[in-house]
């Protein structure tokens, strides 16, 4: 252990002596989060892929007057119409049972709003003038863009319902008044003006989750942006430190460790010590400059904790298992860089984690980085770490897949 | 008993087409001597070390340092030996204290002992004014005296140097040859290569002649020199035809031996004085003037001359 420790402290000096590498691992991240974060962050957001809806149709048939056919569901035809194959491209809805469990998707991350049509929807468009019901959208408060798209729809279609009801509000007062057939329409618009114009029996409120006490607090664009970049550059300074492996197998200061009474396997563990501790250190200075710079709420200190040390064991493990494949800085350099790029860009780092959908959103599942994002995603939301465990599995597994594969690569070496 | 005794050690690189480094090599080395391994560059001097030193894995053959198996006790050779690397391998960005603390500990050492042991050893590279100074401040000659120093922190039984005056100057080689003279006298066994012949011949109780990775010749100086017997080596410069006149001159009486080395002719004679005459005779005869003659006494570039056909060369 004490061998460990004097590889680690060694090594953990000479990256604090790195001025340039401490610039990338620090001030990168932040700058362009903070660059991303205002871009995106105001409403006019980028996305990739339909906005992920729960919907859940609670409508209930209302009772018919006697002698009189019920009404069918209004409910229904709302809920076609979301599902519509024209709004597909933009909406991708998923019908669930229940207003809790149409929330507690978007609660976990799996959708960006959650609509609730309500069990008198049909009642308040057939009721007497006046009858009045909402229908809720409860939406993630960093899925602005998604938000907003889901939003339009909703109004607009129940714009049509109010002003079909308003219509056929008119052409009951025709019928039963005294006008003439050449003064239907006239006294329809009358009828329409006295009635105060399309009265609004159904309406939009929209709420979202509630973290910590306060609704949305923390879990902001520009936290999501962070989160996604610091994973990015974490990969980057892990990388940095574990290139010593390498740069000190050429310059022979790694061969004559091995001549000492140093085992392989010591060696190895004080590099992974080192790499985890920088990556670790940077992880709590970003976590705490987002806090500081942007007003960052990550969430609670246990599930922060837990992440952070999930997503140093992967970007330290990540690193190990490069530099054993690789024989030369240039190497690690050009395809450490490649491969981060590539997991960052499937793993969701550049564009967040919760409006992916379909394969794309399968893929991201399947990434180190990928599930980790999605648990930073939930930390900000308020998850405890109930919440979050879903999301280490992967993450920790190709931690564990990527410490093996370093440890067998090394040893292989060096045998 | 002998100290190190290695048994047909071998090494192929990237088995079974791969060059063949070290081939069936077996000597041993008594406790308390200066054993050489003379040879080229390329010869196989730094492979056998890597293996003694359990680097690099024997593909046949084993070798015994103090009793351990470089093959099936690996550690426990590590903690007898010292091992000063032909390149500078310590951290450049660190103090000299600062190196030798952190080796010490790769040695196992720690609390006092560490600290004491580190003091002793900057007494003994003289660096004691310089410790706190970054090793990238260093000269070459400072920077190999940490290089050996780090290797001696644990008091091993044998050091081992593999050409450790390699680029530097005169002063510090003299002063690396030195200390290493000081620490067989304070009964410390050394493993040396090198390829200066000087070198071998100064410092070594017995030297060991390695060529194409085959070990040639073993022996002390003066029992290597006795076998080229009392020839003497005749270095030539001719104006023109050096290969024609090489052909002529291999073809005299008492020259047992003739060759080309780059801008010069290497002879072996029985009698210089005698063949010397001669030389000059069949030069003029062929058409060409000798410009310069050096005649040198037997010494272990004639040995390897000898036995191999081609010069030593730094």
């Amino acid at each position: 252990m004490r061998k460990i420790w004097a590889i680690a402290w060694k090594d953990l000096r000479s990256t604090a002596r790195n001025a340039p590498g401490l610039a990338m691992m620090l001030v990168a991240p932040l700058a362009l989060a903070g660059l991303l974060g205002f871009a995106f962050g105001g409403g006019d957001s980028f996305e990739i892929a339909a906005t992920k809806v729960a919907v859940t149709n609670e409508d209930s048939r209302p009772a018919a007057p006697p002698g009189e056919e019920a009404p069918p569901l209004a409910g229904d035809t709302f809920a076609d119409i979301l599902t519509s194959e024209g709004l597909e491209d933009v909406l991708e809805v998923t019908e669930v049972k229940g207003a809790a469990a149409a929330r507690a998707r978007v609660d976990d991350g799996d959708a960006a709003v959650a609509v609730i049509v309500p069990r008198d929807f049909t009642a308040a468009l057939y009721g007497a003038a006046g009858a009045s019901t909402s229908v809720e959208l409860y939406v993630d408060p960093t899925q602005e863009f998604g938000r907003a798209i889901t939003e339009s729809v909703v109004r607009q279609a129940l714009l049509d319902f109010n002003g079909a009801r308003a219509a056929a509000a008119a052409a009951a007062a025709v019928a039963g008044g005294d006008a003439g057939h050449d003064d239907a329409a006239q006294a329809a618009a009358a009828a329409f003006v006295r009635g105060g114009g399309v009265s609004e029996a159904l309406v939009v409120t929209a709420t979202a989750p509630r973290v910590g006490g306060d609704e949305g607090e923390g879990a902001t664009t520009i936290g999501l942006v962070l989160a996604g970049m610091m994973v990015f550059f974490m990969f980057f300074g892990a990388s940095n430190v574990a290139r010593t492996i390498i740069t000190e197998d050429q310059d022979g200061t790694l061969p004559r460790m091995m001549t000492t009474p140093t085992s392989a396997g010591v060696i190895l563990g004080g590099k992974f010590a080192s790499v985890f501790l920088t990556v670790a250190a940077q992880l709590v200075i970003l976590l705490v400059g987002g806090a500081v710079l942007f007003g960052i709420g990550w969430g609670r200190l246990d599930v922060v904790a837990v992440l952070a040390v999930a997503t140093a064991a992967v970007a330290s493990g990540l690193a190990l298992m490069i530099m054993g494949v690789v024989k030369t800085p240039g190497q690690a350099g050009a395809i450490g860089a490649g491969v981060y790029l590539v997991l960052a860009l499937l793993g969701g780092n550049f564009t967040g984690t919760a409006t992916s959908a379909g394969t794309y959103a399968t893929i991201q599942g399947f990434t180190p980085n990928g599930p980790l994002l999605r648990g930073w995603d939930a930390a900000m939301r308020g998850g405890d770490l109930a919440d979050v465990a879903s999301h280490l599995l992967v993450p920790l597994a190709f931690a564990a897949v990527f410490f093996v594969v370093a440890v067998w690569t090394f040893r292989r070496r060096y045998a | 008993m002998s100290i190190v005794e290695a048994q047909g050690l071998s090494k192929q690189y990237d088995p079974p087409k791969g060059v063949l480094a070290v081939d069936g090599v077996s000597f041993a080395i008594e406790r308390g001597e200066i054993f050489s391994l003379l040879g080229p560059n390329g010869a196989g001097k730094s492979t056998t070390i890597s293996m003694l030193s359990c680097l690099l894995r024997p593909t046949d053959g084993d070798a015994f340092v103090d009793g351990h198996s470089i093959v099936g006790d690996p550690q426990a050779v590590k903690q007898v030996i010292g091992v000063v690397p032909q390149d500078i391998a310590v951290y450049p960005d660190m103090t000299a204290r600062e190196n030798l603390l952190f080796w010490g500990r790769m040695y196992g050492l720690a609390g006092a002992e560490l600290k004491t042991r580190v003091d002793e050893v900057l007494e003994l590279i003289s660096l004691v004014d310089r410790q706190k100074d970054r090793v990238d401040k260093f000269s070459g000659g400072m920077k190999r005296r940490v290089n050996i120093g780090v290797a001696l922190l644990h008091k091993p039984r044998i050091l081992y140097l593999d050409e450790p005056t390699v680029g530097i100057d005169p002063q510090s080689r003299r002063s690396i040859l030195d200390g290493i003279l000081d620490l067989r006298e304070q009964g410390m066994t050394v493993l040396y290569t090198t390829h200066y012949m000087a070198e071998a011949q100064e410092l070594s109780d017995r030297i060991g002649i390695v060529d194409h990775g085959k070990l040639i010749a073993l022996g002390t100086h003066a029992e290597l020199v006795r076998i080229v017997g009392e020839e003497a080596r005749v270095e030539l410069t001719v104006d023109k035809g050096l290969e024609q006149m090489v052909a002529r001159w291999s073809a005299l009486g008492g020259v047992s031996r003739a060759v080309v080395e780059e801008e010069h002719a290497e002879l072996l004679v029985e009698d210089a004085n005698a063949v010397l005459p001669h030389l000059f005779e069949e030069a003029a005869a062929g058409g060409s003037r000798i410009t310069s003659v050096n005649v040198s006494e037997p010494n272990l570039e004639l040995v390897f001359l000898h036995l191999t056909g081609r010069a030593l060369r730094d």
